[in-house]
């Protein structure tokens, strides 16, 4: 993927960073910003370019003020994604494909603000091969993407995200669930939980072929991407409603599991744009 | 039931493939959990698969070739077994002896003879007839059989040059040889055709009239009298002076000694011979049960329709797939 081509999205976070190195992220490490967190006497704060001439005069008790700010700190940013069987579901576009331009997006928009970009693949369990270590230095991840564009997945489910937790940073940190949260809801909901420390956005990847633009009559053969199960399919007006209504079932759950989890979701179909998620950072993330 | 090739119903279990293989052209969806349950479709999935095993066992059971035994039904006629012995020596290509009466004046005795049981034979549709020639040996014709066509071509192919001898004796037994391989129908005649007639040794003698009395056969001779013969009815006849009776005579006088039928012919002109084979043709009218065979039916052709119809099925079904997805 050419840098030229990758799309940038600016977010932000809603929560103070513990992160030591500079960023752009609301922090709580003291330091040299435009944070004004208060006052402390010079003598438990030693740094004579910050005295507060004002403060110092009004005080009583003639005690020399300094004033503290907060620094503006990184924050890890990580993509973690979905390789499971239903990811390569090719409809429009093929899901990984997709997965792809948002590695590469948030990677190039993490590395833009100087935050550490890094990449966690799973399936069943979370796949050593699909990592890539939290870093600055984009470039390997640039590659990474493209080894994900041309990934063909197996028959295989989606249960590692149980484990993703493990392989992130024990600090707070912004993780960009990529996947099309094809899983039972209870198993979902046991998964999120692990990630509760974090600030997730699911990105929901569905593809308009599975349900909106499903053939008008006739009859198919449908073999399930994670399981391998056959299926035949008489699909007629009315089988085609229910389909639909099965999938808008689905979403009015899944954004309701997402919100008592305090995550909304993002649904992304008909390719993704990076103003969409610059969009969503704005809408749900107070600065 | 009934198959031809049994061996090829060991491929049966084939016919199970569509149900344990899954098809090879499907497509891949996300996730089918998600799809809501539909009888009609399911059902449909599950009529493809018994459809395709249905057109296999069908195709596999005609090839297999069923049909239904044949069945033997018992029908009462009119006919006899008639074993035709026709004399081929070289004097029954002579014209008879009232030739000039007859005003057929060419025709020899055996083109009569011929004639006249061609004509018999196809008077008497319900007999079984079987054909020897003899002339210094028997020759075996066509054994007893229903087939007009065939002893009509017998009996056509019995004319031409023979030789000199007349050996009846080989000539009766071997048609008395027919009898024993046909189970008896009621009514048994040998028709022996000669002119003149041979010596038989003691030994075919005794032969004969076993043969005749244990298979039940009755014997009609025609004798194409010679013009100026003996007759073999002169009673009064008395040879020369230490010289044996004519061999005819004394053939007749044997056969009146036999204990089965017996009915002597004496014909000189093809009218009279017409007479003496109209005379057997009456005689020879007992009511016979004999077995007619009914085919069983074939149902190849049924198994192969069904087969076609199935596949004519699963190809309209074929029509209606998806083949535009996205």
């Amino acid at each position: 993927m050419i840098e030229g081509q990758i799309k940038e999205f600016t977010y932000q976070i809603g929560w103070r960073s513990r992160g030591r190195h500079p960023g752009r992220h609301a922090s709580a490490q003291r330091g040299l910003g435009m944070d004004f967190r208060g006052h402390a006497p010079l003598i438990s704060y030693p740094d004579p370019r910050r005295i507060d001439i004002r403060q110092t005069i009004r005080d009583p008790f003639d005690q020399v003020w300094v004033r503290i700010f907060n620094q503006r700190s990184a924050v890890p940013v990580f993509v973690a994604c979905d390789l499971s069987g239903s990811m390569g579901f090719s409809g429009q576009m093929r899901k990984l494909e997709i997965a792809a331009e948002i590695t590469a997006s948030a990677a190039y928009s993490a590395f833009r603000v100087n935050d550490p970009f890094g990449f966690i693949g799973f399936d069943e369990q979370v796949r050593e091969d699909w990592m890539f270590m939290s870093s600055t230095k984009v470039h390997g991840a640039f590659e990474l993407t493209e080894r994900l564009a041309a990934h063909r997945p197996g028959h295989i489910g989606a249960a590692g995200l149980n484990d993703v937790s493990q392989y992130l940073p024990r600090e707070r940190s912004l993780v960009l669930l990529v996947s099309d949260f094809h899983t039972p809801l209870e198993q979902l909901e046991r998964h999120l939980g692990s990630l509760m420390r974090h600030h997730v956005v699911p990105l929901i990847l569905w593809d308009a072929a599975e349900y909106r633009n499903l053939p008008e009559f006739g009859i198919a053969s449908v073999t399930d991407c994670e399981t391998g199960a056959r299926r035949t399919l008489f699909l007629r007006k009315n089988f085609r409603e229910r389909i639909l209504q099965a999938f808008d079932d689905r979403r009015s759950a899944l954004e309701k599991l997402f919100m008592r989890f305090d995550m909304p979701p993002l649904f992304i179909e008909d390719g993704f744009e990076a103003d969409d998620l610059t969009e969503y950072f704005y809408q749900f993330v107070a600065a | 039931m009934l198959f031809n090739t049994y061996w090829v119903l060991f491929l049966l279990p084939l016919a199970a493939l569509p149900l344990l293989l899954e098809r090879t052209h499907s497509r891949t969806y996300s996730w089918t959990q998600l799809l809501p349950r539909d009888r009609l479709s399911d059902l449909m999935g599950l009529l493809l698969k018994i459809l395709a095993a249905l057109a296999l066992l069908f195709i596999i059971l005609g090839i297999a070739g069923p049909h239904t035994a044949a069945q033997k039904v018992e029908k009462v006629g009119e006919g006899a077994q008639i074993v035709l012995t026709i004399d081929r020596s070289a004097s029954m290509d002579d014209p008879f002896s009232g030739a000039m009466i007859s005003g057929r004046a060419g025709e020899s005795k055996s083109a009569a003879a011929r004639r006249l049981i061609t004509d018999f034979v196809s008077q008497r549709k319900n007999d079984m007839f079987g054909m020897v020639t003899f002339s210094n040996s028997a020759m075996y014709v066509m054994p007893l059989t229903q087939s007009r066509e065939a002893i009509l071509a017998a009996i056509d192919a019995a004319g031409g040059p023979g030789l000199f001898q007349t050996n009846i004796g080989s000539g009766l037994t071997t048609a008395l040889g027919m009898f024993a391989k046909t189970p008896d129908s009621g009514s048994r005649a040998l028709v022996l055709l000669s002119d003149g007639a041979g010596r038989m040794g003691t030994d075919a003698q005794q032969k004969i009239r076993d043969w005749l009395d244990r298979m039940n056969v009755t014997l009609y001779w025609i004798v194409l009298r010679q013009p100026g013969a003996i007759s073999i009815f002169d009673e009064e006849y008395k040879p020369p002076e230490d010289q044996p009776l004519p061999p005819s005579i004394e053939l007749h006088q044997y056969f009146k000694t036999l204990r089965s039928g017996y009915q002597p012919y004496e014909a000189d002109d093809p009218q009279s011979l017409a007479l003496a084979i109209d005379d057997i043709n009456r005689k020879e009218m007992k009511p016979i049960r004999y077995m007619e065979q009914i085919p069983g039916n074939d149902f190849t052709s049924h198994c192969f329709a069904l087969a076609a119809l199935m596949i004519a099925a699963l190809l309209g079904i074929k029509l209606l797939e998806v083949k535009t997805w996205r």
